[in-house]
């Protein structure tokens, strides 16, 4: 197989090797030292960063160079995040950077933080304890964002899609950028008067940079501040900071807070349906013990009223066994006679039989003719 | 169709939590036949209430402007 059959052009070639740079590392940070910063009339960015070993070509593309403030002087030390890849017109390796930071900078930066940091955390806003629960079913809702932003325009959606009886208040504010925290604390404080449930503060998605206002020591206090239950949702899914630490609950994104703020209404539809029937059930159940109940008391009626009759009548028999007992017929069955005189008198006393009167004996079957001598 | 009015927020919650305690003791036989009718109604109202809040209704968005003097007031937002 000789060179001309399978022969790659210059451009397969680096466009080959692009891909390979490209697919290879991703997005990464670097730390190096800026040499010879050239900002070229379109706005782009072209300087080298080294250490002590090495050196990469970078550009920084107009959009990503306009956020980055100004060109850094040489010698300054920084991070910058990019991707490494392959400028094919010329061959050359290259690092298209995004971001930029000097890392004096940085420091600083991550000193304040941390000074912010320690004075919520000393006042205990950072306490699990001080979490509120939301409330179940919220009617009326606060949202502190920006008013053209992607955050209400998501909130919204879902609310629509779960929990229709809500009302939303944007309460509008600049959430990053030069202002943003003041605006934050003013909105924040004007929640306190209005007559919400649940407050909603936040940013769209998108950018990652910039979550300053959110890291601000006066927005995290006006937050805390609030009297109703707080969602915060800045919109970041990676760094977290202090208003998620310090809002009753964190949520990634707007979308995902209007989630965890709103029931779904069908959930809730449904639970009331279900209390419904067991409310009819519960009823028809009481009446049919109750109905039961008369049944049974009935039963009990007749039951003491049959014992009544059984005791009346074997009382009855009683007193009619007694009553034949005390029977002169009895009487005179065992033997004994009754002597009556003819008009029927009973004789009890010798006196009753002078000699010669006739009188008549009545025996059990019948009477005897007889006089005394 | 009712929408709740502003300053009854809890009040859903509130019918629901009372509407499951109707339920509750209505369930639980230690109960006489008049109490239960008692409870009974009161629960239909409630169910009746919840009902209407949720009825179907339509997110409404609005907007809080403050006037110079210091004024809330609400604004309608387009979209």
């Amino acid at each position: 197989m000789g060179p001309a059959d399978e022969v790659l052009s210059i451009s397969d070639l680096t466009a080959a090797a692009r891909t390979v740079l490209e697919g290879g590392l991703g997005t990464v940070w670097v730390r190096g030292e800026v040499v010879q910063c050239k900002v070229h009339g379109s706005g782009h960015w072209y300087f080298t960063l080294r250490d002590s070993a090495a050196q990469a070509r970078c550009a920084m593309w107009r959009t990503y160079s306009q956020r980055a403030g100004r060109p850094p002087a040489d010698g300054t030390e920084v991070f910058a995040q990019g991707r490494p890849t392959l400028y094919e017109a010329k061959g050359e390796f290259q690092f298209v950077v995004y971001r930029l930071l000097s890392t004096a900078g940085v420091g600083d930066q991550q000193r304040g933080l941390e000074r912010v940091k320690a004075a919520l955390d000393k006042d205990g806003l950072f306490d699990a304890s001080r979490k509120r629960p939301l409330p179940r079913y919220p009617s009326r809702v606060a949202v502190v964002t920006s008013r053209d932003g992607a955050a209400l325009h998501d909130i919204v959606i879902v609310a629509r899609n779960r929990w229709p009886a809500a009302e939303l208040l944007l309460v509008a504010s600049r959430v990053q950028g030069e202002g943003a925290a003041g605006d934050l604390v003013a909105a924040l404080k004007l929640v306190n008067r209005l007559r919400v449930e649940l407050c909603i503060v936040g940013r769209g998605g998108g950018g990652r940079e910039d979550l300053a206002a959110f890291n601000d020591e006066a927005v995290c206090r006006a937050l805390a501040a609030v009297r109703v239950p707080t969602v915060s949702a800045v919109g970041h899914e990676t760094d977290v900071t202090f208003a998620d630490l310090v809002a009753d609950l964190r949520a990634p994104t707007p979308s995902a807070a209007a989630e965890l703020a709103f029931p779904d209404i069908r959930a809730v539809r449904r639970l009331a349906g279900d209390l419904g029937a067991r409310l009819a059930g519960g009823l028809s159940r009481r009446t049919r013990l109750a109905a039961e109940r008369l049944a049974r008391t009935g039963d009990r009626l007749e039951v003491a009223l049959t014992d009544t009759l059984a005791r009346g009548r074997h009382r009855a028999d009683r007193l009619a066994a007694q009553l034949d007992a005390l029977s002169p017929l009895r009487v005179l069955q065992r033997g004994y006679a009754v002597p009556r005189a003819q008009d029927g008198r009973v004789l009890r006393r010798l006196a009753d039989f002078p000699a010669g009167r006739p009188f008549s004996l009545r025996v059990a079957d019948g009477d005897v003719p007889a006089h005394a001598d | 169709m009712t929408t709740p009015p502003p300053g009854k927020p809890a009040a859903l919650a509130d019918e629901l939590a009372r509407l499951e305690e109707i339920v509750r003791r209505l369930e639980a036989d230690d109960l006489d036949l008049d109490a239960a009718l008692a409870l009974f109604e009161q629960g239909v109202a409630c169910l009746r209430s919840a009902r209407e809040r949720l009825a179907a209704a339509e997110v409404r968005v609005r907007t809080v402007l403050e006037d110079a003097n210091g004024t809330l007031r609400l604004g309608e937002i387009d979209g």
